[in-house]
C-alpha cells in the first residue's frame, strides 16, 4: 500500500510535489480532515477505453494508489494458437488491436516467414501492399484514440470528424479483404488478393480528407483551453522511466526516446520511403497528443511514398510449400488437390526452429515469438503486445493526479483491451 | 503410443537370453551420419532409427517384403543403380545417400507415377486426412501436374467380401493388402491382375475377401481403395480423437485406440504392440464398439422402474443389510470377467474382506471354442479373466464357476446376490431360482441378460468410458483410458461399488481408479512390477499427422 500522503492542487507533476516543503503551504485540502477512499473504476466505465478496471485508493481526489486489473478480455490468444494450424492464427491476430489489426496481420506473417526463410522472397508487390494497409491501419488506430480521448475530454466534434474519416479508411480496407474490422488480409508468403483497382484513387482522395480534417481538429483542438487544461502536465513520464518500464510506441516517442521499429530496425521496404519520427520532450498527454497527430500526417507520406514505389507482380509468393494451388487446378488435379487439403486440414508444414520478429504497431513494438516443431501448428505463439507493456505504467502515471486525469491519461495510453489482454 | 500402456516387465528369461549373446551390430552411414543397427535390418529401418523418413509405400513392418512401388529408391556406394531401401539389408561399411539428388528425382518420379491416374477423390475418400499418398506427396514432391490426357478409370465400388469394398481407381498397387491375408490371416484371398497401368486388385479366383482379420487390409492400406462398409461415409477421421486402449473383445487383449467423437466411438484400430497383438486385430473385435450404444442403462432401475441413485442405493443397502444380518452363508457375490481389475478388487475387497462372505463366484460370458486360433482370437471372450482369478488367488478364496453357481442357485443355499455385470449365461433352472432371491442387485451396464429381472440394477461405465487395467491371457496387465464419458447417469462401477459400501455403513474411501490400482500393486503379487501410466490426452487425428 501507499503511504498517506497530502497533495496539493495546481501542480501538475509528482516530483513538483515531492520537491515542496508540505509546511510552507496553506491550503484548503491539508486543513481539510480525510481519510483514504478505495473506489472503483470500470470494467464498463462510460469514460474508459477497453474493459479494464481500476481500483482506486484516492484521499480526496487526489490518488494514491491504484490497482490496474486488465483480463476482461482475454481469448487465450497464445494457448489457442497451439492449437490451430499457422493458417488459422491470421483471425486471431485480427483480434489483438482491433483498430489495426492488418498490422498485427503483418507482424505475425513475418515471423512465420522468417521460420520458413522466406522472408527475402515475399514478391516486391506484397510488401508494398503490406506496407500500405499498415500504415492504413496506424492512422485508423490513432484517429480511434485521438477521437475517443477527445470526446471523453467533452470535444465531442473531434470525435466525428475523426470517426467519419477512419470510416472512409475502414469502408477501403471493407472493400480490400471483405471485412470491415477482422480482415485476415495477410497470408504466410504474401497478401489473400491484390489491390482493388480504384484503391489508389480511393485512398489519394481519402487521405487529402484526412489532410483536411487534421487541418481542422488542429485548430479545434491544439490552443483550447480547456483541452490543453486537461492535457499539458498530466501524466508526464521521463524518458528514462520510458526505457525502464520498456516503453515503446508513440507513448515512448512523446517522452523523448526516439525509437521506431520502422526507422531503427527496417522491416518490408520500409528503408525505402523518406519519414520523421516524431519525438516529444515532457511526455505528459499532450505530448502524446502531438505525437499520434504528427505520426499520421507521416503514414501519410509514406502511404504517397509507396503509391509511387509499388511495382506490378504477384502479391503471393510462389512456394508450393505456403501458396495455396489455384482453384481450377485444385478442382481437376489430383496433386494441386492434395495440396490444398494438407494446406487446409494440416496446415502448412513449418520446419523445427523459433523466430521472433517485431514491427511498429499502433501503439508501439508488436513481436511474435513462435517456436515451430515441425508440424503444422506452432508449439508456442507469444505475443509481445504493446499495450499490455503500456499498462503496467499506469499506477506510475496516475499517482498523485485527480480522479479526472485517469480519463485522459488512460486515453492517451490507448489501452486496448484485445491487445492487453491477448 | 506403447508408452501409455501399462506393463508387467519383460519377463527374465528373455533377459537373460540377451545378456548372454553378445551384442552383434553392423554400422552403416546414412547421409553423413553414422549409424549403428542389429543385424538384418533393412536401411529404411535404420533411417526410420535416427528420424529419418524414407518414402515407401509396399513396406509395412509387421508384413514380408515386397519392393515393388520403388518408392523408397537410395544410392548406395559402390552399387551401380539406385536401391530399394525397404530390400536392402544395412551392412557394415555401407555409405548410404538419401539426400542424393539422383536419389530425390527418382522418387519424386515415382510419386509423379503413382499419382497419374489417382482420382482426385480426397473431398470424398474415407482415408483423406490419413492417407500416406497425401502425406508424401505434399511431404516429398509438391509439383503441379503435368498430365494432359484422360487418366485411366477403373471400377469404383467393387464389394471384395463381408466387410471391405474396394475402389479400384484409388489403388496404388503396394500389395500391402494381399500380403496381409497371406500372412496376418493366412488365407490367400486376394491377387493383382492385369499388367502396368491397367493393373488392378482383385479376389483370388474363386474367394471371396471374408477371413476373421480382414479390415487389417483397410489399415494397411496406404491410400482410400479399400474401405471398410462398417466406417466407410460415416465420419471424416481427421475429426476424431483417438485414446488408447485395449479391445475388450477376448481375452487376448489386442492393444487399440479407440477412435471417437461426441462421446461415441466409431471405430478402433490396433495399437503397434510387439508382444501382444503385432500390428493387428480381429474383425469380431473391432465390432465390439457397438456394444457401447446397445440398449444402455442409463439411470437405476428398483423393480424394473427407473429410480434415483439415492433411492436406487438406498434400496439396494437395506436389502444387502437384511441379508449380511440374517444367515450371511446364503448372500453371493459374483465378481465378473467383463469388469477391469480395480472394479473387482474394490468388490472382492467387500465381500472378502469386510462382509467375510464365502460364496463369490466369477461372472462373464460362455466361452466361444470355435472362434479360437492359433493368432490373435481366443476361446475366452472375457478379458479379465485372469485378472479377476490372481485378485481372488491374492485374497486366498477360490472362485465358484458358472456351475457350482447353477448348483447354489437350484439347491436353494442363496438367498441374495450382488453381481457385477450382467453377462452370465444360466440354465433355466438357475434362472428360475434367480427371479425367487430374496435380493438380486446387479451392477450392469446394459439392459440385456439377467439385468432384465433385478430387484435393484445400477447402471455403470463401460471399458471405453472409464480408466482402469485388465489382464490378458499372458497375464499383462494392460491400461485402458477412458475416451468419453458413461451415459445418462452411469458410473464406473469401482465407485458403484464403493458407494453401495457407504449405504452399507462401510468406508472404502476410493476415489480414483489409481488409488485402487496402486493398493492392488501391493496386494496381488501378479501386479507387483504394474505401472498405473501417464494420463493420455485424447489425440486430434487432424493435428497427428497423416499416420497413413
Amino acid at each position: 500500500m501507499a503511504e498517506l500522503k497530502t497533495y496539493v492542487l495546481g501542480r501538475k507533476t509528482i516530483e513538483d510535489l515531492e520537491a515542496l516543503d508540505q509546511s510552507d503551504i496553506k491550503d484548503d485540502l491539508q486543513e481539510i480532515p480525510s481519510e483514504l477512499m478505495t473506489i472503483n473504476m470500470g470494467p464498463s466505465h462510460p469514460a474508459m477505453h477497453g474493459t479494464v478496471r481500476i481500483v482506486l485508493t484516492v484521499d480526496g481526489e487526489r490518488i494514491v494508489a491504484s490497482d490496474v486489473q486488465p483480463g476482461f478480455l482475454h481469448r487465450c490468444f497464445e494457448k489457442e494458437s497451439e492449437y490451430a494450424t499457422y493458417t488459422q492464427i491470421f483471425p486471431y491476430t485480427d483480434r489483438l488491436n482491433y483498430v489495426s489489426p492488418m498490422i498485427n496481420n503483418v507482424g505475425y506473417a513475418l515471423a512465420v516467414e522468417k521460420l520458413l526463410d522466406m522472408d527475402r522472397d515475399i514478391p516486391e508487390r506484397a510488401k508494398y501492399i503490406r506496407v500500405i494497409v499498415s500504415e492504413i491501419s496506424r492512422i485508423t488506430d490513432h484517429l480511434t484514440c485521438i477521437g475517443a480521448s477527445a470526446m471523453e475530454l467533452g470535444a465531442f466534434t473531434v470525435f466525428f470528424y475523426y470517426i467519419k474519416a477512419r470510416e472512409w479508411l475502414f469502408d477501403l480496407l471493407e472493400e480490400l479483404s471483405g471485412a470491415r474490422l477482422t480482415y485476415s488480409y495477410v497470408r504466410v508468403g504474401g497478401v489473400v488478393n491484390d489491390l482493388t483497382d480504384d484503391f489508389e484513387a480511393k485512398l489519394n482522395q481519402h487521405l487529402s480528407g484526412l489532410e483536411t480534417i487534421l487541418g481542422e481538429v488542429e485548430t479545434l483542438l491544439n490552443n483550447n483551453k480547456i483541452f490543453r487544461d486537461r492535457m499539458e502536465g498530466v501524466g508526464p513520464f521521463s524518458r528514462e522511466k520510458a526505457l525502464a518500464w520498456g516503453l515503446t510506441g508513440p507513448v515512448a516517442r512523446a517522452c523523448g526516446l526516439d525509437y521506431d521499429v520502422r526507422k531503427d530496425y527496417p522491416y518490408l521496404v520500409y528503408d525505402r520511403f523518406d519519414f520523421d519520427v516524431p519525438v516529444g520532450t515532457t511526455g505528459d498527454c499532450f505530448d502524446r497528443f502531438l505525437v499520434r497527430v504528427e505520426e499520421m500526417r507521416q503514414s501519410i507520406r509514406i502511404l504517397r511514398q509507396a503509391f509511387e514505389q509499388i511495382p506490378d507482380g504477384p502479391v503471393m509468393i510462389d512456394d508450393p510449400r505456403v501458396a495455396l494451388p489455384d482453384k481450377q487446378a485444385a478442382y481437376n488435379t489430383i496433386e494441386a488437390m492434395i495440396r490444398h487439403f494438407k494446406h487446409i486440414m494440416d496446415g502448412i508444414r513449418v520446419p523445427p526452429g523459433e523466430a521472433y520478429t517485431f514491427v511498429e504497431g499502433g501503439n508501439g513494438e508488436l513481436g511474435f515469438f513462435i517456436v515451430a516443431d515441425g508440424t503444422g501448428q506452432p508449439y508456442k505463439c507469444y505475443c509481445r503486445s504493446p499495450s499490455f507493456i503500456t499498462l503496467q505504467t499506469v499506477p506510475e502515471l496516475i499517482k498523485g493526479h485527480l480522479i479526472a486525469d485517469v480519463v485522459p491519461i488512460f486515453g492517451m495510453i490507448n489501452m486496448i483491451g484485445g491487445e492487453c489482454d491477448k | 503410443m506403447s508408452d501409455h500402456k501399462t506393463d508387467n516387465k519383460p519377463d527374465k528369461t528373455a533377459a537373460g537370453k540377451a545378456e548372454t549373446t553378445p551384442p552383434n551390430t553392423v554400422t552403416l552411414t546414412i547421409d553423413g551420419r553414422e549409424v549403428t543397427v542389429p543385424p538384418n535390418t533393412n536401411v529404411l529401418e535404420a533411417a526410420q532409427s535416427i528420424g529419418i523418413e524414407i518414402s515407401h509405400f509396399c513396406y509395412h513392418p509387421g508384413l514380408s517384403i515386397a519392393a515393388c512401388c520403388r518408392q523408397c529408391l537410395v544410392k548406395v556406394d559402390k552399387m551401380p543403380k539406385l536401391q530399394p531401401s525397404c530390400q536392402l539389408i544395412a551392412s557394415d561399411g555401407m555409405v548410404v545417400h538419401i539426400a542424393d539428388p539422383d536419389a530425390t528425382l527418382a522418387r519424386q518420379q515415382m510419386l509423379e507415377f503413382t499419382l497419374l491416374n489417382h482420382p482426385v477423390d480426397c473431398p470424398i475418400c474415407d482415408k483423406a486426412g490419413e492417407c500416406t499418398l497425401q502425406r508424401f506427396y505434399f511431404d516429398h514432391d509438391n509439383a503441379p501436374s503435368r498430365l494432359d490426357v484422360a487418366k485411366v478409370r477403373k471400377p469404383k465400388v467393387v464389394d471384395l467380401g463381408p466387410h471391405i469394398v474396394l475402389d479400384a481407381e484409388r489403388c496404388i498397387l503396394c500389395t500391402r493388402c494381399i500380403r496381409v491375408c497371406d500372412e496376418v490371416a493366412g488365407e490367400h484371398q486376394l491377387e493383382m491382375r492385369y499388367r502396368s497401368d491397367r493393373e488392378e486388385l482383385g479376389t483370388a479366383p474363386g474367394a471371396v475377401l471374408d477371413n476373421p482379420y480382414s479390415i487389417n487390409t483397410v489399415d494397411v492400406c496406404p491410400v482410400g481403395a479399400l474401405t471398410a462398409k462398417d466406417f466407410r461415409f460415416t465420419m471424416r477421421a481427421w475429426e476424431l480423437m483417438a485414446t488408447p486402449s485395449v479391445c475388450n473383445g477376448c481375452a487376448t487383449g489386442c492393444n487399440i485406440e479407440i477412435h471417437h467423437k461426441n462421446e461415441r466411438a466409431w471405430r478402433l484400430i490396433p495399437r503397434h504392440n510387439p508382444d501382444v497383438n503385432q500390428y493387428w486385430m480381429c474383425d469380431e473385435g473391432r465390432f465390439t464398439y457397438r456394444a457401447l450404444r446397445d440398449n444402455r442403462l442409463a439411470g437405476p432401475v428398483i423393480d424394473g422402474l427407473p429410480a434415483s441413485w439415492d433411492r436406487a442405493l438406498g434400496v439396494a443397502a437395506d436389502k444387502l443389510k437384511a441379508a449380511l444380518d440374517g444367515d450371511k452363508s446364503k448372500l453371493g457375490v459374483i465378481l465378473s470377467a467383463q469388469h477391469s481389475n480395480e472394479d473387482n478388487f474394490v468388490l472382492s475387497k467387500l465381500a472378502r474382506d469386510i462382509w467375510q462372505l464365502g460364496k463369490i463366484y466369477l461372472g462373464g460370458k460362455a466361452p466361444v471354442p470355435e472362434r479360437a486360433d492359433d493368432k490373435l482370437r481366443d476361446a475366452d471372450v472375457n478379458p479379465n479373466t485372469a485378472g479377476v482369478k490372481a485378485v481372488a488367488r491374492a485374497a486366498g478364496y477360490t472362485l465358484g464357476d458358472k456351475s457350482a453357481l447353477e448348483r447354489d442357485l437350484t439347491g436353494g443355499t442363496l438367498s441374495a446376490l450382488l453381481v457385477l455385470g450382467n453377462d452370465i449365461e444360466l440354465s433355466d433352472e438357475a434362472l428360475t431360482a434367480l427371479a425367487g432371491l430374496d435380493a438380486l442387485i446387479v451392477i450392469a451396464s446394459s439392459e440385456d441378460r439377467i439385468a432384465r429381472r433385478t430387484d435393484v440394477t445400477l447402471p455403470c461405465a463401460m471399458w471405453a468410458e472409464s480408466h482402469g487395467t485388465i489382464t490378458n491371457r499372458q497375464g499383462r496387465v494392460q491400461r485402458m483410458h477412458a475416451a468419453f464419458p458413461p451415459p445418462g447417469q452411469a458410473m464406473p462401477a469401482w465407485e458403484i461399488i464403493n458407494r453401495l459400501g457407504q449405504a452399507c455403513d462401510v468406508a472404502l474411501g476410493y476415489t480414483h481408479p489409481r488409488t485402487i490400482f496402486k493398493e492392488l500393486c501391493g496386494a496381488v503379487d501378479a501386479f507387483k512390477d504394474a505401472e498405473w501410466g501417464k494420463p493420455v490426452r485424447p489425440l486430434q487425428l487432424r493435428f497427428a499427422g497423416s499416420r497413413g
